[in-house]
């Protein structure tokens, strides 16, 4: 009997790359308006007026937010469409 | 002047003076340059990686971001005389009127909001101004 290849068969590096969870981080920028960064986070992620204006103080107040966190793809996917309103988003794994 | 930008049954009408509009599609035209210079300033900021840990992004990421870029730059610069604007097309302000923004802040050196405060008039007019629109713009897709 052939092993089914899973593509997940690269030992505990591939893993773990994979089952560690990624941040999206909000970078604080002293030009962009409060209310564009709530839209924009409403409009990205799907989040409430709420979370959306809860976040972007965190942002405006802390310098950044975790606005996000899941798979390095998806991640990476969040923190290019950030880009797309030339809002600063880094990603990095979670520690 | 009346209002800028408002809504209409098929998307925004946008009512801003044409030294504005010129104004606008030059700014563009600059961030667009700029942006594609490695190593200048708003190339950092509009198109720095997105992970730091890693020595440079995937390339597909890269590029992906520099259409996104050269995308919603060139809609403002194509459309900047438009009397009125499809909702696509209004969105794309949106992200080109940042992108400028965010050039225009990289130019003068704005890492915090102290550095604002430090401006000529003639720059933090500039800023202002973006801003306004970006404002008006927001209100006028969200109504």
């Amino acid at each position: 009997m052939t092993d089914f290849d899973t593509g997940l068969s690269g030992g505990t590096d591939t893993a773990q790359r994979i089952d560690i969870p990624w941040e999206v981080i909000l970078w604080n920028d002293p030009v962009s308006l409060i209310s564009l960064v709530v839209r924009v986070l409403k409009k990205v992620f799907s989040y409430s007026q709420e979370k959306a204006e809860q976040l972007t103080m965190m942002v405006h107040n802390d310098g950044k937010a975790v606005v996000w966190t899941g798979d390095k793809e998806t991640a990476a996917a969040y923190c290019v469409a950030l880009h797309g309103y030339a809002l600063g988003a880094t990603i990095q794994p979670t520690r | 002047m009346s209002e800028p930008f408002r809504r209409s049954p098929s998307g925004i009408v946008v009512d801003l003076p044409d030294p504005l509009r010129t104004w606008l599609a030059t700014m563009a035209e600059e961030a667009g340059r700029d942006a594609v210079d490695p190593g200048g300033a708003v190339h950092r900021r509009i198109l720095g990686p997105i992970d730091p840990t890693a020595d440079h992004d995937d390339p597909l990421i890269e590029l992906q971001r520099q259409f996104g870029v050269e995308g919603s730059l060139s809609i403002l610069i194509a459309t900047a005389h438009a009397t009125e604007l499809n909702e696509e097309e209004a969105e794309q302000w949106i992200r080109a009127l940042q992108l400028v923004l965010a050039a225009t802040a990289a130019r003068l050196s704005i890492m915090e909001e102290d550095d604002v405060a430090g401006l000529s008039r003639e720059d933090a007019q500039t800023l202002t101004t973006l801003q306004a629109l970006i404002s008006l713009m927001i209100d006028a897709l969200d109504a």
